[in-house]
């Protein structure tokens, strides 16, 4: 009961603390969330960072932080070490039990969505402006990603007029080997079409295809990530794992087109818009006109 | 077998070896507490008024996550080791797992089930998400070794050969069961999954330590009665019988601790591997087949293990933190070989 007692004492005391410091930002960051890390850094917020998970992969400056694994199977007691004010993931951190704790503790446990739409990544910006003190900013960077994303669309309708939409497969490797196809609901899927793509994968999430179901459904464009390789060599491994997929019109045309693993990881980021201008003006060859800046994706 | 250490003496070197543990589980963590702050906090938390400032943090600390971390590595420790002696002597084979009889796979299959099927159902009650988990996996934990053992049950005679390859095909069953569900999951869903495989002592709290306590304890208790009973076991099953032991009921009786013991643990902790194995099997090494030392011995080097291993787990990647079960057969299995490779040398 005694012990109780203290607790929540100690409890009441953490929440008004937090009462009378409510006006003052959190100063001490812990994000769990690739895309989220990304907005934080975007957002300048990257001196506030005091600790990522395994999935903020980007970008380089952030990689010397304390790793606090994955964002799944979190430590309670190796996150209070950082002494954080707060953490921020999405709705895939846990386990709860650890968050509970946390909470208990006086982190600040922010629940963001990791949802592949835009209304979430507004949500998820205008929480994220308002906790770094950056709610300008953070609208900006809202309103910029809505008018690129319109422009894209756009851009979309205009090409298709001429051309239709490519039917693509986006793999996922290791070394080439056992590709995994984004389905449904994966970011993978919403990049295909956004650049105006069609995926020609129906399932839901990423799931591995045998080389023979990927070479019936000829995909005119392959995009593919490798998470050891890039470049030249990643896309001979995946050819030389996948023999087969040197048949599909997508190889035959060289159209194999390769984006960075770490774009696909928890949620929409702030590289999104640029890669996808890359992927559409790769889907849509005869309109490169519209997009003078972009670079071809290697 | 040679007998390298008298009970007497091994009991107070594991004892030594446990408060020890006990001690390094509560004093060392990612949070680096000064020492005088972690006892003085200690105190208060058995009710004992200590001054002191700046003690809420190592009070909580201490309280919410190093306390019921302890207890659940002493009570998974304890009960993994004991129900792999209760295996072994039922077996009569060093070389029994408590896996063998189905209960880790059917608890994996339990906790795939709810852990796939949770994910996508969602939105589950407040009351009954924190415990689906546990509760599926303790559940199918019972489920196959209850399956198990009625196949090997035959004219009112348990056949162990029997039950030990039935637990082979409902492992295999339960096997590809799992693997179906992990290729039905999505990707975050399959690292939890994952995760849960290799076991963790990491979010512990009060509310879920409860029913595993009590579980254990209950296995604690009634284990090492039946120590004579086992030791009569060794010689085999008609020798037991006319020692005027009754051989289906103690069975039936280690059959049904094992399934509670490790189902416990496991949905606890997830599935932690060598620690049945090994313990026992050390322990013997050590100290000779008399089950009335192994039993307890057992428990107590079961729990230590457990504990150092989850202090090496938590200290070694932090902030971040390893699988338990990484460790447990990082540490335990070269330890294993080692002993193997001097007993036969020596």
């Amino acid at each position: 009961m005694r012990f109780i007692a203290k607790l929540t004492a100690v409890l009441i005391g953490l929440s008004f603390t937090h009462l009378v410091m409510a006006d003052a930002q959190p100063q001490r960051w812990v994000s769990a969330g690739g895309a989220l890390t990304e907005w934080i850094v975007a957002l300048g917020g990257e001196s506030h960072l005091v600790g990522i998970d395994t999935t903020s992969q980007h970008p380089e400056s952030i990689k010397s932080l304390p790793s606090i694994g994955y964002q799944r199977q979190l430590s309670s007691e190796g996150i209070l070490s950082l002494r954080p004010n707060i953490l921020v993931g999405t709705e895939e951190m846990g386990p709860p039990p650890v968050l509970e704790q946390l909470r208990a503790a006086g982190v600040k446990v922010e629940v963001l969505s990791a949802g592949a739409e835009i209304s979430s990544l507004q949500g998820n910006l205008q929480k994220l402006g308002a906790l770094l003190g950056k709610e300008t900013q953070a609208r900006e960077a809202g309103e910029q990603y809505a008018r690129q994303l319109e422009g894209q669309h756009s851009w979309v309708a205009q090409a298709q007029q001429h051309q239709s939409a490519p039917g693509v497969l986006l793999l996922v490797s290791h070394a080439g080997a056992a590709p995994m196809v984004a389905g449904l609901g994966t970011v993978g899927d919403w990049l295909i079409k956004q650049s105006g793509g069609r995926n020609l994968a129906t399932h839901t999430g990423y799931k591995i295809f045998s080389a023979e179901a990927m070479a019936g459904m000829n995909p005119e464009v392959l995009v593919f990530t490798d998470r050891v390789q890039n470049g030249t060599s990643s896309r001979q491994a995946l050819l030389r794992e996948n023999p087969l997929l040197a048949a599909t019109q997508a190889a035959r045309n060289n159209r194999l087109i390769e984006v960075d693993p770490t774009l696909l990881v928890g949620g929409l980021g702030p590289r999104l818009p640029e890669a996808m201008k890359a992927l559409a003006k790769a889907f849509y060859p005869a309109d490169s006109s519209l997009n003078a800046k972009v670079t071809p994706a290697q | 077998m040679r007998v390298i250490l008298q009970p007497r003496s091994l009991f107070i070197v594991l004892s030594v070896t446990c408060v020890l543990a006990i001690w390094l589980s509560l004093a060392l963590g990612p949070v680096s507490l000064p020492l005088m702050d972690t006892l003085r906090a200690g105190l208060r938390l058995l009710g004992v008024p200590v001054s002191g400032d700046n003690l809420e943090q190592a009070e909580l600390i201490l309280g919410q996550i190093r306390v019921p971390r302890t207890l659940l590595g002493l009570a998974v420790g304890a009960v993994l080791a004991l129900s792999g002696v209760a295996m072994q002597g039922l077996f009569r084979n060093p070389l029994a797992d408590p896996g063998l009889v189905g209960v880790s796979s059917g608890a994996a299959l339990g906790a795939a089930i709810a852990i796939v099927a949770g994910a996508s159902v969602g939105g589950l009650p407040d009351a009954i998400e924190p415990y689906l988990l546990s509760i599926s996996a303790f559940a199918g934990g019972l489920i196959v070794t209850g399956i198990v053992y009625r196949l090997g049950r035959r004219d009112g005679q348990t056949s162990v050969g029997i039950m030990l390859l039935a637990g082979v095909a409902m492992t295999a069953l339960a096997g590809s069961i799992i693997g179906l569900f992990s290729y039905l999951a999505d990707d975050a869903t399959l690292r939890t999954l994952t995760f849960w495989n290799l076991g963790t002592l990491n979010g512990a709290s009060y509310t879920r330590l409860w029913p595993l306590l009590l579980v254990c304890v209950l296995v604690i208790l009634w284990l090492p009665r039946r120590a004579k009973a086992l030791n009569a076991l060794l010689l085999g099953e008609s020798e037991a019988r006319h020692l005027g032991i009754e051989v289906e009921r103690l069975k039936r009786e280690l059959v049904l601790c094992i399934a509670m013991g490790v189902g416990a643990a496991v949905a606890a902790a997830g599935l932690i591997g060598f620690v049945g194995l090994i313990v026992p099997h050390l322990v013997r090494l050590i100290a000779g087949p008399d089950h009335r030392v192994v039993l307890p011995a057992s428990a107590l080097a079961g729990a230590s293990l457990l504990l150092l291993a989850d202090v090496f787990a938590r200290l070694v990647l932090a902030p971040a933190e390893l699988p338990i079960g990484i460790v447990t057969a990082l540490i335990g299995a070269p330890f294993f070989l080692f002993l193997l490779v001097r007993g036969r040398t020596g």
